[in-house]
């Protein structure tokens, strides 16, 4: 052995070849079948595209760092399901690009915040966490009510989601404009928005310009309610 | 030659002269490595000072904690972590080779200012508020895109250098050095794979999602660990300790079966960072294995570094150094035994989310990444500006016990903090419910917050007084000059 | 003139940087494309300014060793 690598150790380009064919067998092994096995991401009821204004919010929560403090992932752990709700599924995730799963809880998780607390407990927290958590050791996001969203670009962003395999329909990205002021405006009528996004949760912006702090909330309200654990339907997924 | 203080019957001609080596290059990563790392250490207090008293964060958005701490990660992995191996790679392939460095000196300052551009680029996007959020791969698409193109021309410089050499066989640290590259480059194309909404806007969608994205994103960050801060310091370490202390590697034989087991097995560690998850159980399971028998070459490559002391222990004494390399590889054998422990599923999941993982971390790249450089600074600036020595072995030898202690610190108030965070999340009391709250572990960690900055701050400190005596080795003339003598020269017996 | 080809090739490439960098910065959707695209030409412009220095400094070198022994 000690003979053969002798000839590898003057061979520059073999060096080269065998050690890029080394380091390439655990990446494919690990990374190539979650693309080809179809029980990876088994297919569940209710989960659907983000709405633009939730797209829009969750741009805002990757840019943050909020993935930095809060984790979104329920780990199939007795406490954890107790406290957070239903573990996480992979379906759930499949239209996160890029996922969120979180490394670490300096906050708590995430995952299933929607519906938790009030839109307006949410502006609260985000304006200034200590006020209605004193222990709390997040900083104040007062900035994000003071920044206006451009509609402009929320086109080309569903289209570019579009083209990395989340399936907005032609309907969806012609009205997504109207739909991403719809939904932060309590005064707007939201039925078309909600054929589009059941269970889309509209806002109390103030109905003349959508903000940054708007997009945010609308994503928090959504997270972890697409599926509903009590429908028959996804009887085999509750424990 | 009347101006050397050496008669001249003790200076012979040898039969190669030393090539003129592309040493330029070399210090100028090596003042931006002294650079970027202070700049690492105090952002990480600040962060550290956020954690404890989050009054801190201003109600700025530019210094808040989700913005400053991929200022910090970056700042210590890539602009400091980074540099010194950029630096130390060009100084240890062309000594090694015997040749000077290939592409011309226009190439060689363009990796340079080049890499550094890269860095202020991320450093200033994450402040602004664009990140794309993946760990140790936050740039957005246009700046990944121009650290692409000046790792291809780092990649041709080093093996074109390989290629050109006068040496017949490749060093073991250049194999190290080579696999660091190679495999940094493969990592980064994987997992920075995004489609931009324009090629005018700095935003763009990941191609993956969800579950694939998770699995892409631990596999490029498991061996970011594994090939940048690993690979490549081993390849530091295989040169530098062996230099200083003046004895070859403890075996051949292990530094070949070190080198490839560990390239092999390391890849596959990324799944341990997702544990009890939606990662489908089979992938769960590989990473858990491969974690665990990774053990193995870690240990032989620890032992090959620390037995290459045989005989020359006492220099620990006098070369302080030397002692940082010695300490940094005894650092690198408890972390790459905790990392398999906390690999374990069971382990793991009272370990994963807390600040265990963060305790971890830290005793790897303070003890073992940034030890290690301060042993190849220590030696290698005197050896640069041609000085016979340092400035003070006294400040080295205080900068290394203010820096051991601060990471004692650092780790036992992580190991605490953490383990108390996992028991208290899955505690339930005498009725069955869940005892404590969320915030309630908040509050109960607070303390451990304040120790681990005492320990940051020391470790700053530790390192400032570094700067200060690397400033004087070059600059103050007291330190003796070494002797330099003209090309094809040596001294006799040396 | 007697040109590094190393000194060319690169030379070229951040010219082309330069230009890149300007068009970026023109066409910019966000601030920090709009960042990103003038810095990237400040820079090729102090690097390519690099360039021609060291070229002139080594043509000068030479010829002051030239002048000397010659």
């Amino acid at each position: 052995m000690v003979i053969r690598h002798e000839f590898i150790e003057k061979n520059a380009f073999l060096l080269l070849v065998l050690t890029l064919v080394t380091i390439a067998v655990g990446g494919i092994v690990e990374v190539v079948p979650l693309f080809t096995i179809e029980t990876t991401v088994e297919p569940v009821k209710g989960v659907r595209p983000y709405s633009p204004l939730e797209q829009r919010g969750r741009d805002i929560y990757v840019r943050e760092g909020c993935y930095v403090c809060h984790s979104q992932q329920i780990r199939a752990l007795r406490d954890e399901v107790e406290r957070y709700g239903h573990f996480s599924l992979a379906a759930e995730s499949m239209y996160d690009h890029p996922f969120q799963w979180g490394s670490k809880r300096i906050g708590p998780d995430l995952a299933r915040v929607g519906g938790k607390y009030s839109s307006d407990w949410q502006y609260a927290h985000l304006v200034n966490a200590q006020s209605v958590v004193p222990e709390s050791l997040m900083p104040h996001y007062a900035f994000l009510a003071d920044t206006p969203i451009d509609p402009g670009d929320i086109v080309a962003r569903l289209r570019t989601l579009r083209m990395v395999g989340v399936p907005y329909t032609d309907d969806e990205i012609a009205n997504a404009v109207d739909d991403l002021q719809a939904q932060a405006n309590p005064n707007a009528d939201n039925s078309a928005l909600l054929k589009r996004y059941p269970k889309a949760v509209t806002v109390p912006g103030d109905g003349r310009q959508v903000t940054e702090m708007d997009a945010l909330v609308a994503y928090l309200q959504v997270l972890g309610t697409m599926v509903d654990f009590a429908d028959p339907a996804n009887e085999r997924l509750r424990q | 030659m009347a101006d050397l203080a050496l008669a001249p019957e003790l200076v012979v001609p040898i039969a190669r002269p030393a090539p003129d080596y592309n040493e330029a290059v070399v210090k100028k990563f090596i003042i931006a490595a002294v650079f970027w790392a202070i700049v690492a250490f105090l952002v990480g207090v600040y962060l550290a000072t956020e954690l404890a008293w989050p009054q801190f964060n201003l109600g700025l958005s530019y210094v808040n904690f989700g913005r400053l701490r991929p200022v910090h990660t970056s700042a210590g992995i890539f602009a400091f972590g980074g540099s010194m191996l950029f630096g130390t790679s060009f100084y240890v392939v062309q000594r090694t080779c015997r040749t000077r460095l290939f592409g011309g000196e226009a190439l060689a300052n363009f990796v340079f200012w080049g890499y550094q551009f890269f860095i202020v680029m991320a450093a200033l996007s994450y402040v602004m508020g664009y990140s794309k959020s993946q760990e140790y791969a936050e740039p957005q698409w246009h700046i990944d895109l121009w650290l692409t193109i000046v790792w291809v021309a780092y990649a041709v410089i080093f093996i074109g250098t390989l290629m050109k050499r006068e040496e017949p066989h490749i060093y073991v640290a250049n194999w190290f050095y080579l696999a660091f590259i190679l495999t940094v480059a493969v990592l980064h194309i994987g997992n920075n794979l995004v489609v931009p909404i324009s090629v005018f806007s700095s935003q763009g969608y990941s191609m993956a999602s969800g579950v694939q994205n998770a699995m892409i994103q631990w596999w490029y960050g498991h061996n970011a660990v594994g090939f940048f801060l690993t690979a490549g310091f081993l390849g530091m370490m295989y040169y530098f300790i062996p230099k200083a202390a003046n004895r070859p590697i403890y075996s051949y034989r292990l530094s070949v079966v070190h080198f490839w087991s560990l390239v092999f097995l390391y890849i596959w560690a990324g799944p341990h960072h997702l544990h009890w998850t939606a990662l489908p159980d089979w992938t769960q399971t590989l990473g858990m294995a491969f974690s665990i028998m990774l053990w193995m070459p870690s240990w032989g490559g620890m032992i090959n570094g620390l037995m290459t002391l045989s005989g020359a222990w006492d220099k620990l004494r006098t070369d302080p150094g030397l002692r940082f390399s010695v300490t940094a590889v005894g650092f690198y054998g408890m972390a790459t035994f905790e990392g398999p422990v906390m690999s374990i599923r069971d382990v793991n999941a009272l370990s994963h989310y807390t600040d265990w993982g963060i305790g971890h971390v830290h005793s790897g790249v303070l003890g073992w990444v940034a030890f290690i450089s301060f042993g190849a600074l220590y030696y290698l600036v005197p050896v640069l500006w041609k000085r016979g020595g340092l400035y003070s072995a006294r400040l080295a030898s205080w900068h290394y016990w203010i820096a051991t202690l601060g990471i004692v610190f650092y780790i036992t108030s992580m190991w605490v903090a953490g383990i108390m965070q996992g028991l208290m999340w899955r505690a339930y009391d005498a009725f069955g419910f869940l005892q404590y709250s969320f915030a309630e572990s908040v509050v109960a960690v607070h303390p451990y917050y304040v120790i681990r900055l005492m320990g940051g701050l020391m470790f700053l400190i530790g390192a400032l007084i570094m700067v200060y005596n690397l400033y004087q080795t070059v600059h103050n003339k007291s330190t003796e000059p070494r002797l330099v003598l003209p090309a094809g020269l040596a001294v006799a017996g040396g | 003139m007697d040109l590094d080809p190393s000194d060319l090739i690169v030379g070229l490439l951040m010219a082309a940087f330069g230009i890149t960098g300007l068009i970026l910065a023109s066409g910019a959707m966000d601030n920090e494309m709009y960042v990103f695209g003038l810095s990237l030409f400040g820079f090729a412009g102090l690097f390519e300014f690099g360039l021609i220095r060291r070229h002139f400094d080594r043509l000068d070198a030479v010829g002051a060793e030239s002048r000397r022994h010659g």
